[in-house]
Order: C-alpha cells, then structure tokens, then sequence
C-alpha cells in the first residue's frame, strides 16, 4: 500500500508535536527519505500476527503509597514563585 | 602505574596492598587530563573523587567492610542521573539540568563502593552511532582520532578503551552499548530486558532499552552485572535476578554448546568485506572450542531496522514531549511569549537527529499512519520473538558480527541518516526480542578494532559471559596506542 505524504503532512505533525523547524524542506527530504524505508514493512509475511503486549503483574508493582521527597524540586527551575511555575500566557 | 590493568587486578592489587585507591584515581584524573583533549570521553568530570577515594582506603586500611569495588573508578553515560550533579544527555535543552535523585545503578555502585569519576558523552538523548549528535562536540575513537567511536554510548567505551576509567555504565536501545564497545575494542553487554532497573535513566524508548556494563575484559563486565542487576521496586519492568553469580565459573568453557551463525547478519552486500574476514576467524576459533556450530535464518531481521525506528521514534515522541521548559527543559524565561510558541521556541534547542525521530514519532503513530507503520511494526516484533524463541529451542547462542561495518571517519555518514540507521541491522534484534547480547573486541584490522556479538536466550548472561570469555580467550589484540 503506497501512501504519499507530502510536505504539509510533516509540516502538521511538527505543529502538533509542538517544533518549530527552521528549514523544513531539509526536514522535509530526510524523513521523507525514512518514510520512505520503512516501505519496507509492507513486504513483511506477518499475516495473522498478533500485536505483543507488555504485561506487568499487579503484585509486582509497588504498594500505591506516597513516598516523601525531602529536597524542594520547584527550587531546581529558574522560573517559579512561591509553590507556582510560572508559565506563559494561555491564549 | 598501569591504569590498563583489568577491574579484577585493580582488585586483587588494593587487597595485596601494592596500589591505594587514592593513587590510582590520582593517576587516572591525571591522565584524564592529559588525553581529554583528544578524545573528550567525558561532559563533566567528579570533583571529589580523591577525597573519596582517600576514605575508601581510610576503611580498608582500619579494617572496615568495604564495597565490591574499592575505590575503583567508573564512568557513566551522561543520560544516567546522579544526584546533586548535572545530566545533560548531551542535549542543549538539559545543559543545566541537576538531577534531583540517583539511578538505582548509580545507588548501587555507590554503595559498593566505586568512584563515579565522571559523566560521559553520548549522542544527543542517546539518539546516534557515532556521537556526532552530541551537542558538546563527538567523542574521538582513540584507535584513530580521525575516526568515531561509536555511539551512543561512544564516551563511555572511549573512557574505558582509553584507559581513563576501568569500567562504564552505558545504556542500549538498538545497540548503543555494543556498537561502541565494537567501535573502540572492548566488551560491552546488553542485558536481559529487565535484569536491569531503568530508574534514573533518562527515557528514549522505555520498553527495550537497558543500561550495560562495558569494560575491557569480560570478567569486568559479569563482575558489574553482579552489582547492578536484580529487582526494584522504583522499576515495575525489572526482574529478580536471584543474586546471580555471573563471574563464578564463567572460565568454564562451551563443550558441546550449540551455535548458530545468525544468516542475515553474517553475509550480504552491506557487511563489510574485513568484518565478513575477522567474523569468520571468530567463527573457526568457536570450531575449537568443541561447540556445534550451524547456521541459522531469521528472515524477519530484513525489516527490524525499519521496525526498530518506527517503534523508538513513536516512543521518543511521548517521552521527550515533557520537554516543554516548565517541567524540564531550557529554562527560557516565559515573560513576553504565548504558551504554544513558547513551548516551540524552547524546542529549538533541540539538536536535528532528535527533531527529526520526534517528527517520525510523531508521524507513525497518527491516525491514518499507525496502520502502515506502527501496528506492522509491531508484529513485525512479535514473529521476530517467536523466531528468536524457536532458533533457541536448537541452539545456545546465536552469533554475527555486532556491527557489519568498520569504524568510519567523521562526516562520512551524517549527512546521511539512513546510512548511518543500517549500521544497526545487527544489534537491533537483541533489544526487539529481549535477549542479552554481547559484544567481544575480536581483531584490530588496519588500526580499526572490529568486534563479534553473541546473542544468548533471555536471562542467560551466566552462560552468555562463558561464551564471552571462550571467545577472548582465543583473542591477541595489541595495546592500544595512546
């Protein structure tokens, strides 16, 4: 199965995932080109495979109990006040 | 003093009294800074180590219990986080990051009393094969500077092979420490998925990524395997690794052990025709060894390149959108910016190997994309399993060379990034299926080292390590010319 992805395609997951690209045609022919190999899987026999799953028993994980943490995190950012981050403005 | 001497002599030496910590570390800070220059193994170096060292001896000479380690300097990969101290990943948007805690294999080592005696140069957030992708700079392959060492683990193998620790911690997502151990002629393992706890490593693709021992000698690595592996309760994943003794017995040989010659990996237009040489010297050494020796063919390892980066991208993806400089990340103050833009502008400092998976994380997993991708991806990983799974009901190991190329020279592949992604084909199986893989250093070929892989089933590092040392015991490499 070919699907073509075109520059605005790349373009749009970058919005998404939030980067900015400064040269996106650059990019744009390197992940293209990546894309482009992983055609590769289309020629894998993998015909009635299963999707694995990880599985992690209950009684393996720790007990769900909070454990204190003695140093101030919020002291390790540069932009915070008080017990708050300071973030930009949502608009 | 010979800083080349192996992790069990620098033992056996502080408990016969001919060396002190304090001297070797001495020695090995001093020649640190003699060959730095060069090569730049590490991104920051531990101030203290002299004065902890001092204590050590201080404990073994009253006669105090004393850790397995004595005071012995190890390094460890700058993606591994120690506390109070900074954890770069190599990555401009963590250049001032301090980790707040340490690893559990840092804990551990700390206990048992090593000397961290520096953090080490990888590619960027451990994305790369040579690295090239480190912000700081590359690390030099110390055979031949003009050269790289391998990646992403490169500072670490370069700290040991350059004699300026005498073992390192590095982690291996598709073979980021078997591919440097090749590159600069040490050992390096990959353990079981598992065997190791993840805590304190800075994630890239968590569900088959491992930290690995590296050292010059095979019994340095099992020696740190014992120290590191086994159960934790800050890792759901690990396993319990019932004290395990990988270095009692591990000269015991490999009579009557069946092994297959993995085929994908061990011929074909891109190995390299010295690789394809010295693999087959290993190959008729293991003939020797009165071990059974088949070949063996794994068709699904012709699509794991693909698989591997389809899977680690869409994880990179998730794990590095917490880069958003409010949780981690630049510390760009947020006064005159809108959230979106902000977050984007902080991202920039991002290098462009890490860009790039991002967007192919991106990419794979998103809706009209995951089917072509990601899902056959995944099942590509299942049958691989299944065939790894079957190859070990006939044999013990399975063996390739562990990269099928030669060290390259700086700029030979950066450029192009494909290239440089097929330098994987043969480590990437290891860490799809969760097997333990190892590389041994086998011959220096025209300056450049070249090493040979033994893949074992799941949580057979025991015999893993056997097959190892089988194998470097056949070896006669030359000193390395620093």
């Amino acid at each position: 199965m070919i699907i073509l992805v075109t520059k605005e395609d790349i373009e749009h997951i970058a919005r998404l995932m939030r980067i900015d690209i400064e040269n996106s045609d650059e990019y744009f022919e390197r992940v293209k080109k990546i894309l482009g190999y992983f055609d590769i899987l289309d020629k894998a026999d993998i015909e009635g495979e299963d999707i694995p799953v990880q599985e992690v028993n209950i009684e393996d994980l720790r007990d769900d109990k909070y454990i204190a943490f003695d140093d101030k995190l919020i002291e390790q950012l540069k932009n915070y006040k008080g017990s708050y981050i300071r973030a930009p403005k949502m608009n | 003093m010979n800083l080349g001497i192996s992790a069990i002599e620098y033992i056996h030496g502080i408990k016969s009294g001919s060396i002190t910590s304090e001297e070797f570390v001495a020695k090995t800070l001093e020649h640190i800074n003699k060959v730095e220059p060069r090569l730049h193994a590490f991104l920051s170096l531990n101030n203290n180590a002299i004065d902890q060292a001092r204590q050590i001896d201080k404990k073994i000479k009253s006669g105090q219990n004393v850790g397995a380690f004595y005071g012995m300097p190890i390094s460890i990969k700058d993606n591994i986080s120690i506390k109070g101290g900074k954890t770069t990943c190599a990555s401009k948007m963590l250049q001032n990051y301090v980790a707040p805690y340490d690893a559990t294999v840092v804990s551990k080592l700390k206990s048992q009393d090593a000397i961290i005696i520096g953090k080490t140069n990888l590619d960027e957030f451990a994305m790369g094969v040579a690295t090239e992708f480190s912000a700081f700079g590359p690390s030099k392959n110390p055979w031949n500077t003009d050269y790289v060492p391998g990646g992403s683990s490169g500072g670490s193998a370069v700290s040991v092979a350059g004699l300026e620790s005498t073992l390192s911690l590095g982690s291996d997502t598709g073979g980021s420490v078997r591919n440097p151990a090749s590159f600069c002629s040490i050992v390096g393992l990959k353990p079981t998925y598992g065997l190791v706890s993840r805590h304190g490593l800075v994630s890239y693709a968590n569900s088959i990524e491992q930290i690995g021992p590296m050292g010059r000698r095979v019994e340095d690595v099992a020696l740190l395997l014992n120290h590191i592996a086994g159960k934790d309760a800050h890792d759901p994943t690990t396993i319990d690794s019932k004290d395990q003794d990988y270095l009692s017995e591990i000269n015991t040989g490999i009579v009557g052990k069946k092994i297959g010659i993995i085929k994908e990996m061990s011929s074909g237009a891109g190995l390299d025709k010295t690789v394809e040489s010295v693999f087959k010297n290993a190959v008729a050494a293991f003939e020797k060894s009165g071990a059974i020796i088949d070949t063996v063919s794994l068709d699904m390892v012709e699509y794991t390149v693909a698989t591997y980066y389809v899977l680690t991208t869409a994880e990179a993806g998730s794990n590095l959108s917490r880069y958003d400089n409010l949780r981690y990340g630049f510390d760009m103050d947020s006064e005159g910016y809108e959230f979106k833009s902000y977050i984007s502008k902080a991202r920039r400092n991002f290098g462009p190997e890490v860009t790039r998976r991002m967007i192919l994380g991106g990419f794979v997993p998103s809706a009209g994309f995951a089917g072509k991708y990601l899902l056959k991806a995944l099942k590509v990983k299942s049958k691989l399993k299944k065939q790894i799974q079957s190859a070990f009901s006939k044999f013990d190991f399975l063996i390739s060379p562990t990269v099928p190329v030669l060290p390259f020279r700086f700029g030979e592949k950066i450029d192009d990034p494909l290239a440089m992604y097929l330098a994987d084909i043969n480590t990437v199986t290891a860490n799809l299926t969760g097997i333990p893989a190892i590389s041994i250093p086998y011959e220096i070929r025209d300056g450049l080292p070249v090493g040979v892989q033994i893949h074992a089933n799941r949580l057979e590092e025991k015999q893993l390590l056997q097959a190892a040392y089988y194998l470097q015991s056949t070896t006669n490499l030359p000193e390395i010319p620093l």
